[in-house]
């Protein structure tokens, strides 16, 4: 049943989304307990301990500042958290508005559509490339790039899915009782389109932390002080050979994060209206 | 001996570790030659049985948990896959209500036919293409050297159903199985195939197993009829038997629910309520909720089958119109 | 005979199919081609014909669905079809719809309660959630369902009761003029019986008009006055209901009325 989208049934029988979702978790308590979690202070230089090995009590090391590589990991989930919502919810709000009044009033959908086709036309981290040299660095701007970035992509799909809605007979049925546009579009169309929306979202969560990663190695995303783990990547990679873990640590918890959410994102995925699965094949 | 003999088949649909029974203790024999219809409405496992007969339950939740299906003296459900496989499509062929989403729409039709054939008989492609070409001829496709070659989408809804007909033919079955073959087609069209249906067995001689949920099709069609209700069989009868002395009250109620067109009734006597869920157990004999002849016994005592003349059989302890 | 409700003169609604080819004509599918009929207070007419006759595209235009592409209707000495869709937006009250499939009908996000109070809301028939709630129980127990059934949502409900609460969404406006577009054909054939009864004997206690539309020439026989019979987007006979189904003129209908399975009789 497509109603109530509860967690329970999503997940079972499905080791791997499990094990997925508890890395998630693990990710989300780091992120809101980073200030008692971490055992130093992320941003606190320490010559005398630059570079060195992970053990006591640097368990991942420090970087060449000598700044606890576990404490900026630990600071960096944060980041992917407020990277991850901030665009899911731009992507959502703006992407999901023009799909959906694309689909409904056809000559705006004209225009609104042939836009979000050029904006497409351009890879995904070029055009947030283009969009990061026009603005500031800061983790505002980061986001709104990224976010507008998957909105073109959202657009697209909620487009299709509001098209498959408008001509559902429940529609010309309440159009029969005299319900007018807004009616229709948010409380017969919208409400249909939440479950396949968070799918939606569970992707574009993850892809903005690559994204995002990407940004940070280029030097264009967050400031570099800002303790993320594309930030951390970026800023080590030349010490690749004195210092790997450096790099390997950072780099595992943008892999495991991305394929956790991934993994979450297919399984609910399964338990939305089939109709809606081909639309949303990933980002 | 019946070419197809069914007994007491169980199948229950997998719900956790419980099997919840959708048919049970179904038997059936169909002879040569014969056509027999089963009747009923949606949910009563008539579709399933057609199922479990052709073996394409594997892979589904329902699980055949007993009985025996024989099959020209052999054990269907005893047989391996593999042996399955060769009797099936070669001895019984099976059509479904929506020739549409049956037909492949990238192949042509022809080459779809074709392939039928070459599954079980081997033969060059040029005697593979007068061959489909000679059933489509059979299935009274009108100017077939041309239509062998059309997409299914090209074809109105009765030629696609005449085309998955020809399929079926393709082996010359002893059986032909039609499930719901004219529910999606216009009255005028299902006249049409109806009457090539029976045209075609009155010519090979094969067997027909007629599912409709209408007893006008039944009545018209069929030497026997079975009415299934909730999974069990609850009347089975010649067909000129059974619609001059309905003894079950759901069939009496079937009966009620259609309008008649030759004269005017003021309120159809309609079954009252609903077919209960699979979930929904009920004690007694399944159909007691919605009967009007339902007393105690009925609601504590599943009836078991009782023979109300030769050959005409009722699951019910009360069993109307008692003449004859 | 009293006046009619309403007047259907020439209705055509056409639909362009797309082009063949860049810089083609568009092709059109003339889908309703001049159709004319009327509709008295309280009365029946039944639209009979096979599928992509055309007739389900009238009801669709009468009720704005579709958009007209030549003809009027004229309900009350109005004609409806030239309405825009703010001016017709008050006429939707009277004219009401029950669809053919219950499952698709009925929005799974929206409870029952939600769902009748729709339209009450939208031509301002309650002032509040408990006058509404009033109106829904009465409404509900009027087409068989339980009053409590309002809090639920359409998946818990059987294609019966569903169709029941379809029905009850019409109802709840008291429309003058109900088109039922093959109300009973997605259902089992006990549920079709109760629902074409139940859908009679509010025809005959509110005294609405209705334009039947189905393919059962069963269900026809059972519930119209009059009979329009529909062939290539046009009708080709239109009678009493007892003249068309006892002296059929047309040749299309007797043909129709001649491929009905019927019982006891047997082809062959």
């Amino acid at each position: 049943m497509n109603v109530p989208l509860s967690i329970a049934p999503v997940f079972r029988g499905r080791a791997l989304a499990t094990i997925g979702m508890c890395w998630l978790v693990v990710v989300g308590i780091a992120a809101i307990g980073a200030p008692l979690l971490a055992p130093f202070d992320p941003l606190e230089f320490d010559p005398l301990v630059r570079l060195s090995d992970p053990g006591w009590p640097h368990l991942f090391g420090t970087d060449h500042f000598g700044r606890d590589s576990l404490s900026r990991a630990i600071y960096g989930a944060r980041m992917a958290i407020v990277i991850g919502s901030g665009s899911v919810l731009i992507a959502l709000v703006a992407g999901g508005l023009v799909g959906m009044l694309s689909a409904y009033f056809v000559r705006l959908g004209h225009l609104l559509m042939r836009i979000v086709d050029v904006l497409m036309a351009f890879p995904a981290l070029l055009l947030a490339l283009v969009l990061m040299t026009l603005l500031e660095r800061s983790v505002l701007n980061t986001v709104i790039v990224i976010g507008i970035v998957y909105a073109t992509t959202t657009a697209r799909i909620v487009f299709g899915m509001t098209l498959k809605l408008k001509r559902d007979v429940f529609v010309d049925a309440a159009i029969c009782s005299g319900a007018g546009h807004a009616s229709v579009l948010f409380r017969h169309i919208l409400p249909n389109l939440v479950s396949p929306m968070l799918v939606q979202a569970s992707f574009i969560f993850a892809f903005a932390q690559l994204q995002a990663a990407a940004l940070d190695f280029l030097g264009l995303g967050l400031p570099p002080e800002v303790p993320s783990w594309g930030n951390m990547l970026s800023e080590e990679r030349i010490y690749v050979t004195r210092a790997p873990w450096l790099l390997i640590f950072p780099g595992a918890l943008i892999i495991l994060s991305v394929f956790s959410m991934n993994l979450v994102g297919d399984a609910l995925r399964d338990n939305i209206d089939p109709r809606f699965k081909d639309d949303i094949a990933g980002v | 001996m019946a070419l197809l003999d069914i007994r007491n088949l169980e199948l229950g649909i997998a719900r956790g570790s419980e099997l919840l029974p959708v048919v049970q203790g179904v038997s059936l024999a169909v002879e040569e030659d014969e056509t027999l219809g089963i009747v009923g409405e949606s949910g009563c496992g008539k579709s399933l049985t057609a199922l479990a007969i052709m073996g394409l339950l594997e892979g589904t939740a329902v699980r055949i948990a007993g009985g025996t299906i024989h099959f020209q003296g052999r054990d269907l459900l005893a047989l391996s896959p593999e042996e399955r496989r060769r009797v099936m499509g070669a001895e019984m062929a099976m059509i479904f209500q929506e020739p549409m989403t049956s037909l492949n729409p990238v192949y042509r039709v022809g080459d779809q036919i074709r392939e039928a054939i070459l599954q079980h008989r081997s033969m060059s492609g040029r005697q593979a293409h007068q061959r489909a070409l000679d059933l489509l001829e059979l299935v009274r496709i009108p100017d077939p050297m041309r239509r062998i070659d059309s997409f299914p989408h090209q074809m109105s809804g009765g030629q696609r159903q005449r085309v998955m007909i020809a399929m079926a033919l393709a082996c010359d079955p002893k059986l032909l199985i039609a499930d719901e073959p004219t529910t999606a087609l216009d009255v005028t069209v299902q006249r049409d195939v109806l009457e090539l249906i029976r045209s075609l067995q009155a010519r090979t001689r094969m067997s027909v197993i007629l599912i409709s949920h209408d007893l006008g099709v039944v009545s018209e069609t069929c030497d026997n009829v079975a009415v299934m209700y909730r999974g069990r069989i609850v009347e089975q009868a010649p067909t000129s038997t059974l619609f001059s002395n309905m003894s079950h009250p759901y069939t009496l109620g079937l009966l009620g629910s259609i309008p008649a067109l030759d004269h005017d009734v003021e309120w159809l006597d309609a079954i009252p309520g609903r077919v209960p869920t699979l979930d929904e157990a009920v004690p007694g004999c399944a159909f007691h909720p919605r009967c009007f002849a339902a007393q105690g016994a009925c609601r504590t005592v599943d009836p078991g089958a009782a023979a109300v003349s030769p050959a005409h059989f009722v699951r019910c302890h009360f069993p109307q119109g008692s003449s004859s | 005979m009293t006046r009619p409700l309403l007047e259907v003169r020439e209705l055509k609604t056409h639909f362009s199919i797309g082009r063949r080819g860049f810089m083609r004509r568009k092709s059109v599918l003339r889908a309703v081609d001049g159709v004319s009929f009327s509709i008295h207070e309280g009365e029946v007419l039944s639209l009979v014909g096979e599928s992509g006759c055309g007739k389900s595209t009238v009801g669709r235009t009468l009720t704005h669905l579709e958009t007209a592409t030549a003809g009027t209707a004229m309900l009350d000495g109005r004609d409806i079809l030239n309405l825009s869709p703010a001016a017709f937006r008050p006429l939707r009250r009277d004219i009401q719809m029950i669809f053919q499939d219950p499952f698709a009908s009925l929005n799974p996000r929206l409870s029952i309660e939600q769902m009748l109070a729709e339209p009450l809301f939208i031509h301002g028939l309650a002032r509040d959630r408990s006058e509404a709630r009033e109106r829904i129980a009465a409404t509900l127990e009027l087409v068989g369902m339980d009053a409590n059934s309002m809090s639920r949502y359409p998946h818990e409900f059987s294609g019966g009761q569903r169709q029941r609460i379809g029905i009850a969404r019409v109802m709840i406006l008291t429309p003058r003029l109900v088109i039922a577009d093959e109300p009973v054909s997605a259902l089992d054939v006990s549920i079709q019986a109760q629902v074409l009864n139940l859908i009679k004997r509010l025809q005959r206690e509110s005294g609405m008009s209705m334009l039947f539309i189905s393919h059962d020439l069963g269900a026809v026989r059972h519930i119209s006055d009059r009979v329009a019979v529909m062939y290539g987007g046009r009708l080709v006979e239109t009678g009493m209901k007892r003249q068309i189904f006892e002296t059929p003129r047309h040749a299309y209908t007797q043909r129709l009325l001649a491929s009905i399975p019927r019982l006891g009789k047997r082809i062959g």
